[in-house]
């Protein structure tokens, strides 16, 4: 009966994920480009192998792991101070709650253009200040070093709002009187944080990261807009690599093989974090006995 | 309330219907052919009035509509891809960028135009228009404006431009030094493919070559790393700021507009910016072609927009009619006076009176006649993005010049060997 009842869901989920993961899993290993006039022509897992030796393709999987995980654990860290602020009581705080969404509820590509005009050389008020320390330009998009933490903090600033709505709902739901008791027992404050906040608002940053990665993963509009892949391809992500792969290069054979490959990185990059999020007590116990 | 939920049932049925009933009736009425043309924004724009001209001239015969695309270039190319992947295109023509040409033909998009074209009309195109608008000796595009890369240089504060490298660098630095401008010379240094054109003036100017005719590769040539040295030399030296590794058309003209820069590359477009009242170096401004060593011809990378019809279209005769409307004498002369496009038709360069009231038509001319196309290739994009990374590699990261020219190279052929075009 209750498969019944899930039938719907089901079929649901099937269509809007298990058809495309298959057409994809089907075009990889077919050269399907401009070179075949766009036929699917089967060519025996070729692409897989041209992709594992793809520098570019390695480059960016490790630009985008890099990108993802600078990213979220930043958004983490501010979004629980940014929740722990909206949770308490004081006057205004309705009016911080709603203005605190407004980065995340602007589109991307607005905001990325915003960026790109704020970074930029030398018209750029972060270049203006700069020189009005006397120090030497930055030139921060188009130097490799440092272009991509300026993607990260677009990033950041974009997508915190969102990690804080999260976990804010979570902490709503651990009722007082838990740190009540704590505190009648003796606890500190920063000790409740630690012995009950926290662990009860796994599930929630367990939800938040898992989304949060997923959207890095496939970061795309960002980059796009902001800088292009460059400088140097020091910033071209994965997403933005099969990209160009289909819509510019016509090859869309190659370009469902990088996503696919991307997609496998996502899961592994999931399941680390479901490690660290719910494992890392009993990590930490076998490791020290 | 059983009355009023009766009465909204008949209200809704009836919306219904006649909602059902429009389109029919209103396609009974108007049985004139539809055109559905897709134009980069700017485009749209300018070529309103023509366009509202042509549909009140053929009213109930040709209508035509724009689709206004985006603004940038690429964008464009997104938007029709995307619709000619998912079949049944809704346009009949395209406006395209010469680079797309290739590729589009190969994927089967494109109708040949060759039985519409006679030829009187293709003489009448200008030497530089008569390219790039051909893949496999057919005939998929018919060009509507020139463009091609242009050296503004500022009359105030140099006697003539400079007409080579070691001239320009010097003109440049003495500028620079004598306080009279922050920045000698502006380009596109951005990882794009502005970055491209760039390039291919440079090294053409110092003899070499990108891909020669017999589709050698020939980025690791003496000439090659020449080129890549010098403009890296430019950077280095302070004559271009830093900062131009991140500048596309839009910021190098902003920086020559507010009069911080003595020289610039760009399009013809910027012309018509210049001359606005918001630009300070307005009446100051002369155009020229890039530089070359002694011995070689200066080279100006070819632009051009023009018109293909989609090998899915319906109407395809009366979307050629529209073509050559759109592309006429008069609407190029139109376009260029009121517009500042680049025509394709070598009248108008002839025109005397255009000439005289537009002496910036002369240096057009000549820079068209020694355009050169960019590789004309299925697989550009991506011979294009191979060039693109290792030049900004050199230019952000100090890699090693020939290093990255080598590795261009490799790749670049790799790709071409992939697509069966190499030797």
């Amino acid at each position: 009966m209750i498969i019944l009842f899930l039938l719907p869901a089901g079929i649901l989920i099937l269509l809007v994920f298990g058809v495309p993961l298959i057409r994809y899993s089907w075009l990889s290993m077919h050269a399907a480009s401009v070179v075949t006039g766009l036929d699917n022509i089967p060519n025996g897992g070729a692409n897989w192998i041209r992709l594992l030796n793809d520098m570019r393709f390695w480059k960016d999987a490790w630009q985008t792991v890099r990108f993802a995980s600078f990213s979220v654990s930043l958004e983490v860290f501010l979004a629980i101070l940014i929740a722990l602020l909206l949770h308490q009581k004081w006057k205004g705080r309705g009016i911080l709650r709603s203005i605190s969404l407004l980065p995340w509820a602007l589109p991307t590509t607005v905001m990325a253009l915003g960026w790109r005009w704020i970074f930029n050389t030398p018209y750029g008020p972060i270049e203006k200040i700069i020189n009005f320390m006397g120090l030497n330009p930055l030139n921060i998009l188009s130097n490799p070093k440092l272009t991509w933490l300026s993607t990260v903090l677009g990033d950041v600033w974009k997508t915190t709002p969102f990690l804080a709505l999260i976990l804010l709902a979570g902490l709503q739901t651990i009722p007082d009187d838990l740190y009540e008791a704590f505190r009648l027992e003796g606890g500190k404050p920063f000790q409740a944080f630690l012995k009950i906040s926290l662990p009860l608002l796994k599930p929630y940053l367990f939800l938040g990261v898992i989304f949060r990665l997923a959207q890095a993963f496939g970061v795309f509009d960002l980059i796009q807009v902001m800088t292009g892949g460059g400088p140097a391809g020091s910033t071209e992500s994965l997403a933005l690599y099969a990209y160009l792969n289909a819509m510019r290069f016509l090859d869309f054979g190659y370009s469902a093989t990088i996503m696919l490959a991307s997609f496998i990185l996502l899961v592994c990059a999931c399941a680390l974090s479901w490690v660290l999020i719910y494992q890392s007590k009993n990590i930490y116990r076998v490791y020290n006995s | 309330m059983k009355i009023k939920n009766k009465y909204r049932l008949i209200f809704t049925l009836c919306i219904l219907t006649l909602s059902s009933v429009q389109p029919i009736y209103s396609s009974f009425i108007d049985n004139s052919t539809k055109i559905n043309i897709l134009m980069p924004a700017p485009f749209a724009d300018s070529t309103k009035d023509l366009i509202d001209q042509f549909n009140k001239e053929n009213k109930g015969d040709i209508n035509i509509k724009v689709i206004r695309g985006p603004r940038e270039t690429e964008s464009v190319s997104d938007l029709a891809i995307s619709s000619l992947l998912l079949g049944n295109s809704p346009f009949d023509i395209l406006m395209i960028d010469i680079t797309w040409l290739p590729k589009y033909a190969a994927a089967g998009w494109l109708a040949p135009m060759d039985r519409y074209i006679s030829k009187r009309d293709w003489d009448s195109l200008a030497v530089g228009a008569k390219l790039g608008n051909s893949y496999k000796q057919n005939l998929y595009r018919w060009p509507m404006t020139s463009d091609m890369g242009l050296l503004f240089w500022r009359k105030d504060l140099m006697e003539n431009p400079p007409t080579t490298p070691i001239e320009l660098i010097r003109i440049a630095k003495n500028l620079v030094e004598e306080g009279k401008v922050s920045y000698g010379y502006v380009w596109q240094g951005r990882q794009y493919e502005g970055l491209s054109c760039v390039f291919l003036e440079v090294i053409n100017g110092f003899g070499g070559e990108w891909i020669n005719e017999s589709s050698e590769v020939k980025l690791s040539s003496k000439e090659s790393i020449q080129a890549v040295s010098w403009l890296k030399n430019l950077i280095e030296t302070g004559i271009t700021p830093r900062a131009v590794t991140n500048f596309s058309e839009n910021e190098a003209l902003q920086a020559f507009k507010s009069g911080e820069a003595a020289l610039m590359r760009n399009w013809p477009y910027a012309w018509a910016e210049l001359q606005k009242e918001s630009s300070i170096v307005k009446g100051k401004i002369g155009v020229s072609t890039m530089v070359a060593v002694e011995g070689e011809q200066p080279t100006s990378t070819l632009g051009s927009w023009g018109l293909s019809i989609l090998s899915s279209s319906k109407n395809k005769e009366v979307a050629y009619e529209v073509i050559s409307y759109l592309t006429s004498l008069n609407s190029q002369k139109e376009l260029f006076v009121n517009y500042g496009y680049t025509p394709t038709n070598s009248q108008i360069f002839n025109d005397k009176k255009l000439r005289e009231a537009f002496p910036v038509l002369v240096e057009l001319q000549k820079a068209l006649e020694q355009t050169k196309p960019r590789p004309e290739i299925p697989l550009y994009a991506q011979v294009s993005d191979v060039l693109q990374r290792q030049l900004s590699e050199v230019f952000t990261n100090d890699k090693n010049i020939k290093e990255a020219m080598l590795k261009a190279e490799r790749n670049t052929n790799q790709i071409l060997l992939s697509a069966g075009e190499s030797k």
